[in-house]
């Protein structure tokens, strides 16, 4: 898999007559002035290909993004509890 | 020195979920909260940046947010949208197509804020029982995730296997980072120490 380290993901601008596209801006900073995405931008650059892949593979995650679950494990929610820091060195 | 965080992972995770051949249609929204900047993170604006990402991943601004915008423009100085509209709004808008919101590092956003958003992300799950929310925190803040999610969330520890932190040490000694003329030798020592180590954690 190849995995994109500073591609825009986030498709967020796209309006196609000027008109359309001042109110369009007008209307989602109303909705909130904080942008989150310019945040998760700058993140991948230190990421390092294939690491956290196992992840991805894992049973659970598959069943939770595909919602394909069987009863019990049919669950909206996932939540993915760690140690790792945030501005905190991991390893030491 | 190194540094894993858990915002990768959370990254990963959305780039995984925008980039799915078969998910073309999927809406990602992240929200990476951030203890620095707990003043301007307030529920409201959490939930409105969530909802701002779900609308603007759409082609045309749907009729309920304009018509909500116009609403409130008409008070003096505009208004603010309510919690309980923007949960109504997230949870209608994410019924028609696959829907992911990502939220990271919970514990880094205080009290009551957090349990407010997780009220919400409850209410929404209600409304839009396709929607998917995934979160990562300290393991602390599992009970109150838990507590909050009464249908059950999956849980899935964040703990690398030791072959992610080897290929994460040299890839980092590959590129060089802050560690200068490396001897071969001392980085087969530093491959072999360091997850002996990270596993006593």
């Amino acid at each position: 898999m190849i995995l994109p380290y500073s591609t825009n993901s986030f498709n967020m601008y796209n309006s196609h007559d000027s008109a359309a596209t001042d109110n369009r801006s007008e209307v989602l900073t109303w909705l909130s002035p904080l942008e989150p995405h310019l945040r998760h931008n700058e993140v991948p650059t230190t990421r390092v290909k294939d690491v956290g892949d196992w992840l991805l593979r894992t049973e659970e995650f598959r069943s939770w993004k595909n919602g394909d679950g069987q009863g019990e494990s049919q669950k909206a929610t996932m939540f993915c509890p760690g140690n790792l820091g945030v501005g905190k060195t991991y390893i030491r | 020195m190194f540094f894993l965080k858990i915002y990768d992972y959370s990254s990963l995770v959305i780039d995984t979920l925008c980039d799915e051949p078969a998910g073309e249609d999927n809406v990602v929204a992240c929200f990476y909260f951030d203890s620095a900047a707990q003043k301007e993170q307030s529920a409201m604006s959490v939930l409105g940046a969530l909802l701002k990402q779900v609308v603007s991943s759409l082609e045309k601004i749907p009729k309920e947010v304009t018509d909500a915008f116009r609403r409130h423009k008409k008070f003096i100085g505009g208004r603010e949208l309510q919690l309980s509209e923007i949960v109504k709004m997230l949870g209608s808008l994410s019924s028609t197509q696959p829907t992911f919101l990502c939220l990271d590092a919970l514990d880094e956003y205080a009290e009551p804020d957090r349990a407010k958003v997780l009220l919400s992300l409850r209410d929404i799950i209600k409304i839009s029982p396709t929607i998917r929310v995934f979160l990562t925190g300290r393991p602390y803040v599992g009970d109150e995730v838990e507590k909050h999610f009464i249908e059950g969330t999956a849980l899935l520890s964040i703990s690398p296997p030791n072959d992610d932190i080897i290929r994460y040490i040299q890839t980092k000694l590959a590129e060089g980072t802050g560690l200068g003329e490396m001897d071969i030798k001392l980085e087969a020592e530093i491959v072999k120490k360091i997850p002996e180590t990270s596993s006593e954690m």
